[in-house]
């Protein structure tokens, strides 16, 4: 397999990843605030092809035992639920698929409130990728701002960014946010808690993108054409611009894809220790956050699924950004 | 005309550019420095070719770079006087500076596979040089670009003009890194090896062109070469440097009839003696 085949592999199964994401609402049985009180940490749902006889149903069925008679429903697909918004604007309430009430579907189980799980990890997908995407743009642009500031002017220009980056690195961001979010007023929305949490691990992660950077352009700046250029009297920024920072684009693009997965971790590590998104507003850390107390965790093991989803997905994200930077090596020489 | 030529410039041209003492020495890493050029010191009046021979690492492309003011400050240290058109160019701001590269003095670049920025076509780079010094759109700068790219002999086709460096010949990219060096018409052309990295035909051509050009355009051209083929070619005068030093020079035949430098002689005789071998050879198998 070569590099750009992984490559097109992972960025395939990450659209669709997103798109489900993007499309929760649609893909997601129930809304994510959607309660069944008489069903807390409901097992996952076990979806049947054969009945009891041993006989195949194209249809798949899941079977309520929890009542006091046993009754079938059938899976339906396309059916109208709970109300959503597609991309925010346009109201709908179709859903993949569902099955009718009383039963409930639950692929990945109930939580505490008998919400529906897999539909909450659909949805908290929307604010944790969208965090990781966000704080990941945001240290990539500073990275790549002080980075080729310092790169292409070099001495004290470059000492200051440099050191004043390592402070960065230095900084025990953890406790740092702790001290931001407790500096704040208690009251804020969660809109707001999620926008300053964002903004902070972005800020905070700049360095190492920073560092990576002003060794390319130190390198970069060197190349014959882009002395030539200088040589024909291009200014400062048009070498930057056109000459220096094109160079830099296969690295910002592998740090990026490794960096996202780290934010969307991060995220999801703020979350759990009450930092970031609170309920209702579901966020993959909201979701683990149960897991803080022990008893939940050794009895109700699917609860720990979400967790377990990440991997892949982290996992996809690094053969991307590995294939990258191999196809940048390839195409460099 | 021509006759004036045997004297050092002032008499009867325009004394276009004037090095005296340039000294350029390189910072290493630990601190100390490596002197590249020592005391310097030339003229080169308009329209006039000057020939700057030398072995490899002698100091010659040092020279070039410091006209252009492309060493750094952090990179090496720079001093004496370079004058052009009676202005001091090693005090000059980088403002005034960026004015004169491309304009003023201009160059063509040794190994024009790495001179072109690889991932730009070949219009777009010298169009931005067209750019620098213009105020024009950009669409405008293409256009002359184009112009530019014809006038070195690339034929007139959308596919040379928009091609990328990799799709030309090493011929071509001589041509292209030729054409941005003349786009604005400078008074002054530093050729570094123009003709190192192509075969003997396109070598030929590519002389024949820089010699018509500079006679239709009148621009001086400080002509750095060690083949004496590309010297005897263009050259009305010659310097010949040793490690670092300017150790002879003169008019081009005065100094082929009569080197008075080992190194000059060496220089200027050795793929002659190359060739008076060969026949040697040739007669005792015959």
């Amino acid at each position: 397999m070569t590099h750009r085949q992984k490559l097109v592999g992972a960025l395939v199964l990450l659209a669709a990843f997103q798109f489900l994401i993007l499309f929760a609402g649609f893909f997601a049985p129930y809304g994510f605030a959607a309660q069944d009180r008489e069903q807390p940490f409901a097992a996952p749902t076990t979806v049947h092809f054969w009945d009891t006889q041993g006989h195949f149903h194209l249809r798949p069925f899941i079977v309520d035992s929890e009542s006091s008679e046993a009754r079938v429903y059938p899976v339906r697909f396309f059916v109208s639920g709970t109300p959503y918004k597609i991309a925010g604007i346009i109201p709908a309430q179709v859903h993949l698929f569902g099955v009718e009430q009383p039963g409930r579907i639950f692929l990945m189980g109930s939580d505490a409130y008998g919400r529906d799980q897999f539909s909450r990890f659909l949805f908290g997908g929307q604010s944790s990728m969208l965090a990781g995407l966000i704080a990941a743009l945001l240290s990539v642009s500073i990275g790549i701002l002080v980075g080729g500031i310092a790169g292409y002017y070099g001495g004290w220009v470059d000492e200051l960014l440099m050191r004043g980056g390592e402070l960065f690195l230095a900084l025990p961001w953890l406790y740092l946010l702790f001290a931001v979010r407790a500096a704040l007023p208690l009251h804020i929305s969660q809109w707001e808690v999620f926008l300053l949490l964002v903004s902070v691990m972005g800020l905070i992660g700049w360095a190492r993108p920073a560092r990576l950077i002003r060794g390319v352009v130190l390198s970069a700046k060197q190349r014959n054409f882009v002395v030539a250029a200088r040589g024909f009297g291009a200014s400062d920024a048009y070498l930057l611009r056109r000459h220096v920072l094109p160079q830099t684009y296969g690295v910002l693009l592998t740090q990026m894809t490794l960096l996202i997965p780290q934010y969307v971790l991060a995220e999801v590590t703020l979350t759990f220790l009450g930092l970031g998104v609170g309920e209702p507003l579901p966020s993959w850390g909201t979701q683990l956050a149960s897991l803080q107390q022990f008893y939940v965790l050794s009895s109700y093991w699917w609860m720990f699924l979400p967790a377990l989803l990440l991997i892949p997905l982290f996992l996809v994200f690094y053969a991307a950004a590995d294939a990258l930077q191999e196809i940048h090596k390839t195409v460099a020489l | 005309m021509r006759d004036c030529w045997a004297r050092p410039v002032g008499d009867c041209l325009e004394t276009l550019l004037a090095v005296k003492n340039l000294n350029v020495a390189y910072r290493s890493a630990d601190g100390s420095t490596q002197v590249a050029v020592e005391n310097a010191s030339c003229e080169i009046g308009a329209g006039e070719v000057l020939g700057l021979m030398g072995e490899s690492g002698c100091g010659k492309t040092s020279i070039a770079l410091a006209l252009l003011g492309l060493l750094g400050a952090e990179q090496a240290q720079v001093s004496g006087s370079i004058q052009f058109r009676g202005k001091e160019l090693l005090t000059m701001g980088e403002r005034e500076m960026r004015e004169i590269r491309g304009s003023g003095i201009s160059m063509v670049f040794q190994e024009p596979g790495i001179a072109l920025n690889p991932v730009m076509r070949v219009r777009e780079q010298v169009a931005e040089v067209i750019h620098a010094h213009k105020q024009m759109s950009w669409e405008k700068c293409q256009e002359e670009a184009q112009s530019a790219l014809v006038r070195v002999g690339l034929p007139d086709t959308p596919r040379i003009f928009s091609a990328y460096p990799h799709q030309l010949s090493g011929g071509q990219r001589q041509r292209v890194t030729l054409a941005q060096a003349l786009a604005c018409e400078p008074a002054l052309v530093i050729a570094d090896e123009p003709t190192a990295a192509v075969d003997a035909r396109s070598q030929q051509e590519l002389l024949r062109l820089l010699q018509q050009l500079q006679r239709e355009m009148g621009i001086a051209i400080l002509m750095i070469s060690h083949s004496a083929e590309v010297q005897a070619r263009l050259a009305d005068r010659l310097m010949v440097m040793e490690r670092g030093r300017i150790v002879e020079q003169g008019r081009f035949e005065e100094l082929y009839r009569r080197p008075s430098h080992p190194c000059t002689r060496a220089m200027l005789r050795a793929p002659m003696a190359a060739d008076d071998a060969e026949e040697l050879d040739f007669a005792t198998v015959t």
